[in-house]
């Protein structure tokens, strides 16, 4: 009888074997976490300021020519206080914005055609690549020609820039799924429309973030020089307009501050946005270490 | 006995070359209920027959016959879907069943606790170990209501520790459940363990060399005398088997 194994036993022995090997299902905590993110970059940021200050102060350079922190602050101030800052970044927002989500749309659909169809895949696939290699800059003047001054320019180059990189990035997501875990879905009963929605899409999610990202980069890049290109007419004005604007009004330290503030919105939204969200993603699946 | 058949199969070839079958004019029956071990050392065609009976492959002659339908299917890596918890795993299964959601979430403990992890059914699979993972694909893989389950080698890559819990974990399940088990392994104490019937492979040309009927009592322990004499024999047959390979 003694040699008869007892199921009680069993489960118990096996309770015991499993928390012995297995981690807490308990995750980090989601604020922690975005900070974590957010002071290494912002400790960074003052410092190189710090610097840029400390040298103004010491060498004294032409004010006209080399700005200090404090004028590029005052430019800033005097930027909003006029009303062409606000006006400018609530332009940009909204044209970025609303370009990135036509993109998203355009470039997922063209990324689901590439994926599912084969010969579509190798005929469109090394076109779209190099696509992502062509700067978007580049289409300005033929959309200038297209579409005349108008905010369909804008969109356009935002286009040309963001939907390559989302395309590819779907496309890769999906092909980069395991076979065994394709296998399982067919396994388990799921027909074409379930398998692609309950395991490719979501196996293929990182990949797929990580063409949004590049994505939402180049279709803000695309936005600032196709304002700083194309101005006037029935163009709004952008924070590419401003900037050419202080140009020609030889304000440096204005240039600079629309410089600055276009750097800090795209950091804004890498550290605000897309990191929390890829870490999240990482996380969940194991496929990065909690810090 | 008059239990109905579960899977047939009558004179079931399969080859790619017609001169070097991967399987040659099997016929196996298998009881409803029945626990069936396949034995046989590597490419002898075991994962085929597997293939077969799950309509992942089709024969190029005879029949299969599956009367319940399609069966499921456990693997040697467990393939939980990394982004879902256990539980999510589980109710993934029941969902592409067709399975309403307040039952999904029911129907998911039931089977989480049949597998002792009724407490692990939020954590991810990174969090799980090797034995944990594949206890959650056995739960999803009964998540199928099927009646017929089919094992490819599932344990092969877990510690001695773990993989003895988990023989008596299946053991116990499956006379909770009834299902018809078909296990392929190359490991044959672990078929003398198990099987109702151990069937060894022939090493090459596809087919079966010998059958053993195994009446040891259950719960059985896989260090017992009378699993291991049984163990002994397919063990011996299995040499012989591969002894012809080397001979060629």
């Amino acid at each position: 009888m003694s040699k008869t194994p007892n199921t009680a036993d069993t489960r118990d022995l096996e309770h015991r074997l499993d928390s012995l090997q297995s981690s807490p299902a308990a995750a980090p905590s989601r604020t922690a976490n975005w900070w974590a993110g957010v002071w290494p970059p912002t400790v960074a940021v003052l410092l190189l300021l710090l610097i840029w200050q400390t040298y103004c102060w010491i060498a004294q350079p032409r004010p006209d020519l080399y700005p200090s922190v404090i004028d590029v602050a005052a430019a800033i101030g005097a930027n909003w206080d006029s009303g062409r800052l606000p006006a400018a970044l609530l332009t940009s927002l909204t044209r970025g914005a609303l370009g990135f989500v036509y993109a998203i749309i355009l470039g997922t659909i063209i990324g689901f055609l590439l994926v599912e169809v084969p010969l579509l895949r190798r005929a469109f696939g090394p076109i779209i690549s190099g696509l992502q290699v062509l700067p978007s800059v580049a289409w300005v003047p033929a959309a200038i020609l297209w579409f005349g001054l108008t905010d369909a320019t804008v969109y356009f180059v935002i286009l040309m820039g963001a939907v390559p990189s989302i395309a590819n990035g779907l496309v890769d997501g999906i092909r980069q799924v395991p076979s065994h875990i394709r296998r399982v879905g067919v396994v388990l009963g799921a027909g074409p429309i379930a398998l692609h929605r309950f395991v490719l899409f979501p196996a293929a999610l990182p990949g797929y973030l990580a063409g949004l990202r590049q994505g939402w980069a180049f279709a803000w890049r695309s936005l600032m020089a196709a304002e700083i290109i194309a101005t006037g007419g029935l163009l709004g004005f952008g924070l590419g307009s401003l900037l050419q604007q202080n140009r020609e009004l030889a304000d440096l330290p204005g240039v600079l501050a629309t410089v600055l503030t276009i750097l800090a919105l795209g950091i804004l939204i890498e550290v605000g946005v897309f990191t929390p969200i890829q870490r999240r993603i990482l996380l969940r699946r194991g496929l990065t270490e909690a810090r | 006995m008059d239990v109905p058949n579960a899977i047939t199969l009558a004179g079931v070839s399969k080859y790619f070359d017609a001169a070097k079958p991967v399987l040659d004019n099997i016929d196996f029956v298998v009881a409803q209920g029945q626990f069936i071990c396949v034995v046989g050392v590597s490419g002898c065609g075991k994962s085929t027959l597997l293939n077969l009976i799950a309509g992942l492959e089709s024969p190029s002659v005879g029949d299969v016959d599956v009367p319940s339908g399609r069966a499921s299917v456990m693997f040697q890596d467990p393939s939980l879907m990394p982004w879902l918890t256990a539980r999510g795993n589980v109710e993934l299964a029941l969902r592409l069943r067709g399975v309403g959601r307040k039952q999904r979430a029911e129907e998911a403990q039931r089977l989480l606790a049949l597998v002792n992890l009724a407490d692990a059914g939020d954590k991810l699979p990174h969090q799980l170990s090797g034995g944990m993972k594949q206890r959650v694909a056995l739960a999803r893989a009964l998540a199928q209501d099927r009646d017929v389950l089919l094992m490819d080698e599932p344990f092969a890559a877990l510690d001695a520790v773990t993989r003895d819990l988990l023989h008596d974990e299946l053991e116990r399940v499956w006379r909770e459940t009834g299902r018809t088990i078909v296990f392929v392994t190359h490991n044959v104490r672990e078929a003398a363990r198990l099987g109702d019937r151990v069937i060894l492979m022939t090493a090459r040309g596809g087919k079966i060399a010998r059958e053993w009927d195994i009446d040891v009592e259950r719960p059985r322990l896989i260090e017992s005398p009378a699993v291991s004499t049984i163990a002994g024999s397919v063990s011996t047959a299995l040499r012989a088997e591969l002894a012809k390979v080397t001979n060629v």
